[in-house]
Parts: structure tokens; C-alpha cells; sequence
């Protein structure tokens, strides 16, 4: 480590001057009526002071996504058995069915819609994780950031900084919160970032629960301005402070929620669809993620993840096998492109689909899989270029043979999540200096000295 | 392609970015460095399962919203609350829920000014308030009667007090009420329930951990529960507990293990997987240790590498420290093993065996860490306990002579004493309080530049820390020490145009704490006068009255986990806000039912007993049952005017629901 610039940090920040705002923009009710008239509810209109705080390279954007779904594979999925398929005689079942489809070996009796599909997406393989441990890379792939580096432990969700930087383009139709969570009870939350840009955590296949009250609508809304009748003088500009501002905040959001039609329209499923989607948890989570966009309601970063794939026994064989999983991710993965695209959102959406590392190309005496560095990422829609691959592993896949890209070096998270802000527009080198250690929150870390950045090949 | 680690080529690229960026270290380095010999095995070929290094995932956040409850600077209209103005005079005979009077108050009993250190001789004022002077920082008044009742009441035993105790508190002229209120409250078997939550988490005592594969069964956990209970209620010195969770065996005798002798249970938590080396289990129960008794959750990163590379900007201590270190700590477990009578059955007994012989070995390739390589000084690894270097002395075991080493390690005081002041104070002395830094620690001995201390009062730490070593490590006395303080009898009202955010850490004002789901529905549940029923075993295997007596949090109430009360498993409790909290409190049946009971409970309900009163004694009697307070004279009118208008029954329950509504109900404050 350069001692002097480590050193020159510690000093600076107790020196450096606090920025004039901390956190929370302004964002209460009153500001909101300021701004847009009263009598509209939408919490998630916040204008943040960034010039303040941040600074940031001058870089072009992809800047051809509005959304992104981001699809956290928990548990690391064998890459040599899906998207960087090899076939190993001996061991790779036949059922696994290799086909080539546009030049590429496909597992058609893994991933059989996919196969179908393959211009509309782009796998890339020259993909390494940092670490083995599941929590670690899990968390890593969602911070795309060290969890255990400096401010790994106050980094926000990428989901976060994107509803962050998307907070100003929020309007008053916009009812549903910017980042939405799917099936991802245990997804990572805004770290140091306000509490208005923290997933929205829902179990995808019912009803959003609690959004209608017992009283009935009219009772309801009556006893709610009795409330806000006394109690705005603890929940605006509160002398309590900010959590109880932010419950306020909670309150708006709920509302905007509630006795909306259009809000039921996209936590319920249909089965007709469900069953399009392989119904089963993930396929309605990517059926409620297709809904929320094209409902146009400012949901605009969609979280998923779908579990159950750390497979160190009978990788073929066992209760939940890559066949069985890999028929959830193909059923829900295809359904949710092919309906985008038929809405006309494909293109405006980005959907990036990645573990948290790859699996053991030789496979263990349990007939399973272990922990292994080389992995996969698939992204496709909002400017990915479809049916390319990126890099090249081996015969086996135990090792890169071609990069694929300018950068010419493994593809880490941290390059994923630098393509995510890329596409959505947004300057992946921001620097800001309003993170409690003020040491300065990098979006993507060094990606001010160019090391990590945008994968620009699967957009070109 | 290069190798991720221990590869020369990639090691040298990446050096160069070392060199010229601030936190690459902790990113670039060796994820599986060992210690001194490199491992000839290529990582790759590593197997690794399992892992599950609970300083990461959803505990990453456990204590995160510490040091996100952070307000921003104002520079907003200053807004004057005229909460707790004086009441209106005696309303008479008017009746509440559980009494039937509403007396009138005492004058002058309210404002308490603003303390210096000269105004209290607790040895939290003395330093806070010196260090607040020194710094020109004034702290916020000290808070009113009904505050305090409330605040402390639920910090010390979950519910929100009664309505006869909070006026008789209010009424009362003794100079010592407040300290007289705190052993009261100290001595409740409420105070028992909360605090056995409270350790329950801190411990894990779950039924069924799936995260880690570990399954203890509903016996196991209230076996686990009946002790601390029994530890808590009978006033065990802290460290006797954490001696017992270390090194317990089973009494002679005992045939049902840990199903009957609760803490055998908690040593399970680092068993980790079914597939293992002994040696993973070594270092989780090592890590566990360290993590709960000396505040050093960072121990788990050292057991699989070196400090340096990955805790550089974190930890001074951790940056200085070996694998092979942690090792030392490890070693303690090397004798311990974890038997089951009846394994392959349903049913499975645990217990820990302290086996004569047996040493760590440095001889692993596989399992949930990196590859364990012989040192050269060989491969067995001595146990040493990292902050004195001693080891096991003759006559003890292994374990024995690890819970005498930390319990008499001035670290496992500081730790536990901070662990308690987080969660009255919302933030730690140290913060996060599980990641202090050992060599951050000393003011007499401060770390060279540019690293600081630590903690925000290191004094007063290790003074809180002499306390509880002194009183015997009780932990009612720390918090009587803590609740009597004026420093904790601070208001949360501080004027937000004023307030700098900087000055969380110094503790000038109380910080607000959302109150834990089990807190909200058993406030609920009291203040209405309709209870709640559960589907859970309390912790003492009965049937539950109260939320906060289940066995653990509730996972099959939707309500409580709007309010993330954790599972003792990945998910830690936390007390952020969300949006669910706000549609469960508007809409979910718990509340509902509260203010439009069934009809068999709904006589004795705080909306029917108000409703029989005069419309302003029925405002104030909901007043005081919810919010445990008077309302204001601008509260009071406008809840009577709601009142008088329309449906009266209907217009009760409205009134009773914007109560509960009130964010001075779901906080602390």
C-alpha cells in the first residue's frame, strides 16, 4: 500500500470540511407539495445535492437503459454446465443434449428456451469471482465492492445508487418504489445511503399484503388526516430526528400503495402466465418484474435471486440437480426476454444474470461440484448487443484462454456493475465524499483510475 | 489467465495498482493467503463449501443502521414542539382502561434543565459532559417524567409502562424517583423476558439454524432459554455466563445433554456444516468467541489470512496480525468434540466431550477455509491465547483454560459493557460494537498517526469497564449505572435547524430506537387491553401472554417481521424502517383488531372504556393509554372536535388507530 496517500486520506479526513448535506435530501411532504402542488403522494421524489459532494471523471455513457432486472444466482451455478457449457465425457450426462447453436456448444437438455433465444443475449465467460465464500461473493456481487474493504461495510446495494441517481426523474404516477427486491429476502440495503433508496423487499406470487384497511377506503383516509392533523409536527423537519422523518417518509410510500389498482395489477399473478414463467417462485418474481415495468410506475432497478445452486453432491442427480434448476432459470429467464421484448422494453432494459462464482470443472468424488473462481455473467437487453460471447476458457473451463474485451484481464463484478451504470446513464467514476467515514464513496471502485469500468464490448 | 491468488504474474499486476490507490489492498489481495508458507496446492483446485463467514450477507448490516441514523443539517424552519405543555386540570372522575381516574398532575415536576458535569457524580456524566464542554457542543435538555417512564420502562423491560404507574411515577416528589423507577423496573420479570430476547440473539438460540445446517430442536432451544432466564434472574456475574457457554460439560448424570442443560447449546454455533474438518469447527467456535465476548468479529477473517492485504484501513490490530495468531485461539477448541448419542435419528442429543489428547493440526486442503499448511515450527498449533500468549494450565481443560483467559481479559469487559451501551444509546462507544481494534484502545497508549483512537470516550469505556469488573460483572448494575445516568436522561427533541449530525458520537442528544416487533405488539396489546395470541412456546416452554416471552422471534408472524426481527440464523434483527412497517401498522389484523375488536373482547377494549367517558376524557384516557402521555391543548381539541362529529364508535376507533399511527408510538424516543 502507498503509505503516503493512505496516510494523506487519515489526515484529510479530519480536515476535510463536512459537505452541506448529510444523507437525507430534502424530500418531506412539504417540499414535495412545493415542488409539484399538493394532494399528490410519491415519496421518492428527491433532488439530491450532488455537485456538493460528488465528483467524477467525464466519460460517455452507453445510456440506452431506463430499467435493469439484475438476477443473483445464489449458491454459484457450474458455469461448464450452462453458459460456458463443456461437455466431458464420462461425466456430462447425455440428457444434457450439447447442441451448436450459432457456433456455440449449447445444453439443450439444461437451458432448452435459452438455446432458442441466444441473439437476444450475451454470455460472457471470461468472468472471475474474488472470493469462495458464498455470503462474501454474494455480497460482493451486490455492493460490487470488497465487503471487507474500507467502506464495504456502509457500500449501498447497486440498486441503491441507482435509485439514487434515478430519485429526480421520479414523477408524481411513479407509486412504486425505484428499487424492488424480489424473492431476495436476504438482498443488501442502502448502506450509508438514505432509507428511502432501500430495496423493497416482496415475495413475488401474491398479493401485496396490508394494502387495504379494515375501516374501508373512505374511514381510513379520514382517520389518516386526523393523524397527520397532530402529529406532522413529529414526522416533518422532526426534532426526533431523521428516523422519524424517514418512518414519514415509510408512511408516503405506503400510501401511494394502497387502494391502487395498478399496484395489485403488479404483485398479482395470473396463472395463465405463471405457468408461462415455469410456475414456480422465480418465474412469478420475473412475471411481477416484467409487470412492474410495464407498468410504468417507477419501479426501475428489480432485484431477484434465485437459490439452489451450490451443488457439491450429485450435481446431476441429486433432489435439486442442474437439470431441475436449470429448467427454473430457463423457464423464467426466456419468458421474462421474450415479454419484454414483446412490450417493446427489451431494449430499454437490462437484465444481467450472474453468480456469485462458477464451479469446479472436475467434478468431486460426491459426483457434485466445488467452489471455483472462473464463472459466468449473461446480460442482455438495454444496449447489449445479442448473441455474442465475450472471452474463452479452455477445454475444460479450469482457466481463460481470451479476455474478449479492450481491457484485455478477467471480468470482475466490479466491470458488471460499472456496464449497469454505464447503461443506465449514469457516470460510474462519481466520487462522493458524503459517506460517514468522508473518505470518499467510489460508485465503482477505482474506476476513477480507470481499472475497473464498463464492459463496452457488449454493447458495440 | 492467471490464478486469482498465488499466481506471480497476476500478484505483480496488481501490485502496480497498489501503489496508487487507497483501498486496492483490501480488494486485490489474496482472498486465501495463509501464513507464512504458501500452500503448494493451486487454489483452484481448492474445495471449498460451505463457508459461512457471518461478518458478511445480511449481517454485514446487523449493526449498520448505527451509523446510518444519521440526520442531516439543517437548514429548515425551526420547529418548536409544544408536546407535554401542561395538562388541563383535573378532569374528576374520569376513567382509563385499567384504573377508572385520570388525577390531576403536580406542577413543576417537568423540566429538568440541562446537565453539566457538574450536575451528576456518574462516572458516564462526568465524561460526557466534559467532553461535550471541551467541545462547545451543548446537549439536549434533560427529558421530561413521561418521557423517561416510557423510554425507560421499554428499554429495560419491552412495554410501555401502565397508566396507573405512569402517573403515580409523575406524581411522585422524591428526588430519587427516577433511580427508584429503575430498580423497580430491574427487578420485573419483564425485565427477564427482554433480556433473554435480547441474549437469545446474541447467542443464536434458535430451534433450527438452516444457514448453517444446525438443528438444536425446540428442546434444545428452551433448554438454552431456561438458562440464561435462570442466569439473568439470578443475578449470574456476566462472566460466570460466558465461562459456562465456553467450557460447560455435562453434569454426571445428565442423559438428555443439551435438551436439559441449556448451556451446552451454545458451542453448537460453530459447528458448521455436516460435511466437515474438524478443524472448520475449531476456528467458527473460535471465531464465535471472539466475536461475542471480545467485540472482535475481524477474528474470523484472520482464521482464513492475514490481516494485511485485507483489514489495512479497517483495524490496526488486524492489519499487524498472522493467521497462525488466530490459530493460537483456535487450538483451545482442538480437544473439543461434538458427540450425538443418537445420530442418524430424528431426535439428536449434543453434547461437547473434552477428549485427554488431541492437538490443531496444520494439515488441510479441503473444507470451508484455505488450505492449512505446516508452519515451521511444525504442525501442531499450541493453544495461546492471542493477548497474553498463555496457554492451558495443568488440571484444566482446554476449553476451561480458554474462558478463564477471556474472562480475564480486560477486552471481554469493554466488549460486553459495549455491546449493552449500543443498545441503550444506539451506537456503541466503539462502532460498530463488534469490530473494535485492540490496539486502538488505549489513551495512555495511543496508535501512531495517522490512526486514532477508537472509541469516542476511551476513558470512559475502560471506566465502564472497571465498573462492571468491579461489581462483579453484574450486568443490572451497568444498567442501573447506565439508566440513572443524566447522559442517558437526555431528550431526543433537539432542534433539527441546530442539530449537527457529527454529534451523534458524542451522545449530546438521546437517539430515537424504532421499537423491536415483539415491543410494538406487546404495546399494543397493553395499551388496548386486547391480547394477543401466539403460536409459539415462550422461552420458558409455556404458552406466551406477551410477544417478547416467545421462545424466539416469531418467523410465522407477517407482522413482527415487517419489523425485521431477525431468525437467529442469517438474518439479524435490525431496526430500520421500511414500507411494510407502515402498511402493517395502518392496516395488518394486530392492529386493526386493537381498535375494532371482536366482538367477545371488545367491551374491555380501550376504544369501548374510552368511548364511555366525556369526549375529552376519553381523548386523554387514549392519550395516556397509547402514547403514555397527556395530549397537547392543540392535540386534545382537535381529537375532540374528531370526535363530535359523525359515528361516536366509529369515530373512537379512528381516533385509537391515528394514535397508534403516531410515530411517537413505534419509537423510542
Amino acid at each position: 500500500m502507498d503509505q503516503q496517500k493512505w496516510e494523506k486520506i487519515l489526515t484529510d479526513e479530519t480536515t476535510r470540511r463536512r459537505p452541506a448535506f448529510f444523507g437525507r435530501p430534502h424530500w418531506t411532504r412539504r417540499n414535495f407539495f412545493q415542488v409539484m402542488g399538493a394532494g399528490i403522494a410519491g415519496s421518492f421524489l428527491a433532488q439530491e445535492a450532488k455537485a456538493e459532494v460528488c465528483s467524477a471523471q467525464s466519460v460517455t455513457t452507453v445510456n440506452k437503459a431506463e430499467n435493469v432486472i439484475f438476477i443473483l444466482l445464489s449458491g454459484a451455478p457450474s458455469h461448464v454446465d450452462t453458459f460456458d457449457f463443456k461437455m466431458t465425457n464420462g461425466v456430462t450426462p447425455a440428457t444434457a443434449a450439447p447442441a451448436t447453436i450459432n457456433g456455440v456448444l449449447w445444453p439443450t437438455g439444461i437451458l432448452p428456451k435459452l438455446g432458442n433465444m441466444t441473439s437476444d443475449f450475451a454470455v460472457l465467460r471470461s468472468v472471475r469471482s474474488h472470493a469462495l465464500v458464498h455470503s462474501l461473493a454474494q455480497t460482493w456481487a451486490q455492493i460490487g465492492r470488497n465487503p471487507a474493504g474500507a467502506l464495504g461495510n456502509i457500500a449501498p446495494n447497486i440498486g441503491s445508487i441507482v435509485a439514487l441517481e434515478k430519485a429526480s426523474q421520479r414523477r408524481p404516477s411513479d407509486i412504486l418504489p425505484t428499487f424492488l427486491a424480489l424473492n431476495s429476502g436476504g438482498a443488501l440495503g442502502p448502506g450509508y445511503l438514505d432509507s428511502q433508496y432501500a430495496p423493497f423487499k416482496v415475495n413475488a406470487g401474491a398479493a401485496l399484503p396490508n394494502t387495504a384497511n379494515g375501516f374501508g377506503q373512505a374511514r381510513w383516509q379520514e382517520a389518516l388526516t386526523q393523524m397527520h392533523a397532530v402529529d406532522d409536527v413529529l414526522r416533518i423537519d422532526s426534532p426526533l430526528g431523521k428516523a422519524a422523518e424517514d418512518m414519514d417518509g415509510f408512511y408516503e410510500s405506503a400510501k401511494s400503495l394502497m387502494y391502487n389498482p395498478a399496484v395489485n395489477q403488479v404483485f398479482t399473478v395470473v396463472a395463465a402466465d405463471s405457468q408461462r414463467y415455469g410456475n414456480n417462485a422465480f418465474g412469478n418474481a420475473c412475471l411481477v418484474a416484467k409487470q412492474a415495468l410495464t407498468a410504468n410506475a417507477g419501479a426501475r432497478f428489480v432485484q431477484i435471486t434465485l437459490g439452489g445452486w451450490d451443488m457439491h453432491t450429485n450435481i446431476y442427480t441429486g433432489a435439486q440437480n442442474i437439470f431441475t434448476n436449470g429448467k427454473i432459470l430457463d423457464d423464467g429467464l426466456s419468458a421474462l426476454l421474450s415479454d419484454l421484448k414483446g412490450a417493446g422494453l427489451l431494449d430499454k432494459t437490462l437484465v444481467v444474470a450472474v453468480g456469485e462464482f462458477g464451479r469446479t470443472p472436475q467434478i468431486t468424488a460426491a459426483a457434485g461440484r466445488d467452489h471455483y473462481a472462473n464463472q459466468f455473467a449473461f446480460m442482455a437487453g438495454g444496449g447489449v448487443k445479442g448473441g455474442r460471447v465475450i472471452g474463452q476458457t479452455n477445454a475444460t473451463g479450469a482457466s481463460i484462454t481470451d479476455f474478449g474485451w479492450s481491457r484485455n484481464r478477467e471480468i470482475n463484478v466490479e466491470d458488471i456493475e460499472a456496464s449497469i451504470y454505464s447503461a443506465l446513464g449514469i457516470n460510474w467514476t462519481n466520487v462522493c465524499y458524503n459517506d460517514p467515514f468522508k473518505r470518499g464513496f467510489e460508485y465503482v471502485p477505482n474506476s476513477p483510475q480507470d481499472y475497473w469500468g464498463p464492459i463496452d464490448e457488449v454493447f458495440k | 489467465m492467471g490464478n486469482l491468488v498465488h499466481n506471480e504474474t497476476t500478484g505483480n499486476r496488481m501490485t502496480k495498482y497498489l501503489v496508487s490507490t487507497v483501498c486496492l489492498a483490501a480488494v486485490f489481495s489474496p482472498i486465501y493467503a495463509q501464513d507464512v508458507p504458501v500452500s503448494s496446492a493451486s487454489p483452484d483446485e481448492l474445495a471449498v463449501s460451505h463457508a459461512e463467514c457471518s461478518f458478511f450477507g445480511p449481517q454485514r448490516e446487523r449493526f449498520l443502521p448505527n451509523a446510518n441514523r444519521r440526520t442531516r443539517l439543517g437548514d429548515t424552519t425551526i420547529k418548536v414542539m409544544a408536546m407535554m405543555a401542561a395538562p388541563a386540570a383535573s378532569t374528576g372522575d374520569s376513567g382509563n382502561a385499567a384504573s377508572g381516574s385520570i388525577p390531576s398532575l403536580p406542577g413543576g415536576s417537568r423540566s429538568y434543565g440541562r446537565p453539566t458535569p457538574n450536575t451528576s457524580d456518574n462516572l458516564i456524566d462526568k465524561e460526557i459532559f466534559r467532553v461535550l464542554q471541551q467541545k462547545g457542543v451543548v446537549p439536549a435538555e434533560k427529558t421530561n417524567d413521561y418521557e423517561f417512564i416510557r423510554r425507560v420502562t421499554l428499554d429495560l423491560t419491552g412495554r410501555i409502562p401502565t397508566v396507573e404507574r405512569l402517573q403515580s411515577f409523575v406524581a411522585d416528589t422524591d428526588p430519587n424517583k427516577r433511580a427508584n423507577l429503575v430498580d423497580e423496573l430491574l427487578g420485573k420479570s419483564e425485565w427477564v423476558d427482554k433480556w433473554t430476547m435480547f441474549y437469545g440473539d446474541m447467542y443464536k438460540s434458535a430451534a433450527n439454524q438452516p444457514s448453517a445446517g444446525l438443528n438444536r430442536f425446540p428442546q434444545g432451544r428452551d433448554a438454552f432459554n431456561a438458562w440464561i432466564r435462570n442466569s439473568l434472574s439470578s443475578g449470574k456475574g456476566y462472566d460466570q455466563m460466558a465461562r459456562e457457554l465456553i467450557a460447560s460439560k455435562v453434569t454426571p448424570g445428565n442423559t438428555t445433554f443439551n435438551f436439559s442443560q441449556g448451556e451446552l447449546n451454545w458451542i453448537f454455533n460453530g459447528r458448521v456444516t455436516n460435511v466437515r474438518l474438524v478443524q472448520d469447527d475449531y476456528d467458527q467456535m473460535a471465531a464465535n468467541t471472539a466475536e461475542t465476548f471480545l467485540g472482535l468479529a475481524h477474528a474470523n477473517c484472520l482464521l482464513c489470512h492475514n490481516g494485511r492485504g485485507h483489514l489495512d484501513t479497517l483495524s490496526f490490530w488486524g492489519a499487524n496480525t498472522s493467521r497462525s495468531t488466530l490459530w493460537g485461539l483456535s487450538a483451545f477448541y482442538a480437544r473439543t468434540a461434538l458427540q450425538s448419542p443418537s445420530a442418524g435419528t430424528n431426535l439428536n442429543y449434543w453434547y461437547p466431550v473434552d477428549n485427554p489428547a488431541g492437538n490443531y493440526l496444520l494439515n488441510t486442503t479441503t473444507g470451508n477455509r484455505p488450505t492449512r499448511a505446516p508452519l515451521p515450527s511444525g504442525n501442531t498449533v499450541t493453544p495461546s491465547y492471542p493477548f497474553s500468549g498463555k496457554g492451558p494450565q495443568s488440571g484444566e481443560t482446554y476449553r476451561e483454560a480458554l474462558a478463564r483467559e477471556v474472562t480475564s481479559d480486560f477486552q471481554f469487559a469493554r466488549a460486553s459493557v459495549n455491546y449493552l451501551w449500543a443498545e441503550f444509546f444506539g451506537r456503541g462507544i466503539v462502532d460498530p460494537p463488534n469490530q473494535f481494534d485492540p490496539d486502538r484502545l488505549d489513551p495512555a497508549n495511543p496508535p501512531p498517526a495517522p490512526w486514532t483512537l477508537q472509541p469516542s470516550h476511551p476513558e470512559l469505556l475502560n471506566a465502564l469497564a472497571k465498573s462492571f469488573i468491579d461489581s462483579g460483572y453484574d450486568i443490572k448494575a451497568l444498567m442501573r449505572l447506565i439508566t440513572t445516568s443524566d447522559t442517558y436522561q437526555l431528550s431526543s427533541r433537539y432542534d433539527p435547524a441546530k442539530w449537527n449530525p457529527d454529534w451523534e458520537p458524542l451522545f449530546a442528544r438521546k437517539l430515537v430506537r424504532r421499537l423491536w416487533g415483539e415491543e410494538v405488539t406487546d404495546a399494543l396489546a397493553l395499551s388496548s387491553n386486547i391480547p394477543t395470541t401466539f403460536n409459539q412456546r415462550d422461552s420458558a416452554g409455556g404458552a406466551p401472554t406477551w410477544a417478547m416471552q416467545t421462545a424466539e422471534p416469531q418467523q410465522e408472524a407477517a407482522f413482527q417481521q415487517a419489523f425485521l426481527i431477525g431468525n437467529r440464523d442469517d438474518q439479524p434483527r435490525s431496526d430500520t424502517g421500511n414500507i411494510q412497517q407502515a402498511l402493517a401498522m395502518m392496516n395488518d389484523a394486530t392492529v386493526m383488531g386493537k381498535v375494532n375488536p371482536a366482538a367477545a373482547v371488545a367491551a374491555q377494549g380501550i376504544v369501548a372504556k374510552s368511548l364511555a367517558l366525556s369526549n375529552d376524557d376519553a381523548v386523554t384516557n387514549l392519550y395516556l393509554n397509547i402514547l403514555s402521555r397527556y395530549p397537547t391543548d392543540t392535540e386534545k381539541k382537535s381529537a375532540v372536535a374528531f370526535l363530535s362529529t359523525g359515528n361516536r364508535n366509529q369515530k373512537g376507533q379512528e381516533l385509537a388507530w391515528s394514535l397508534y399511527n403516531q410515530v411517537d408510538f413505534i419509537f423510542n424516543y
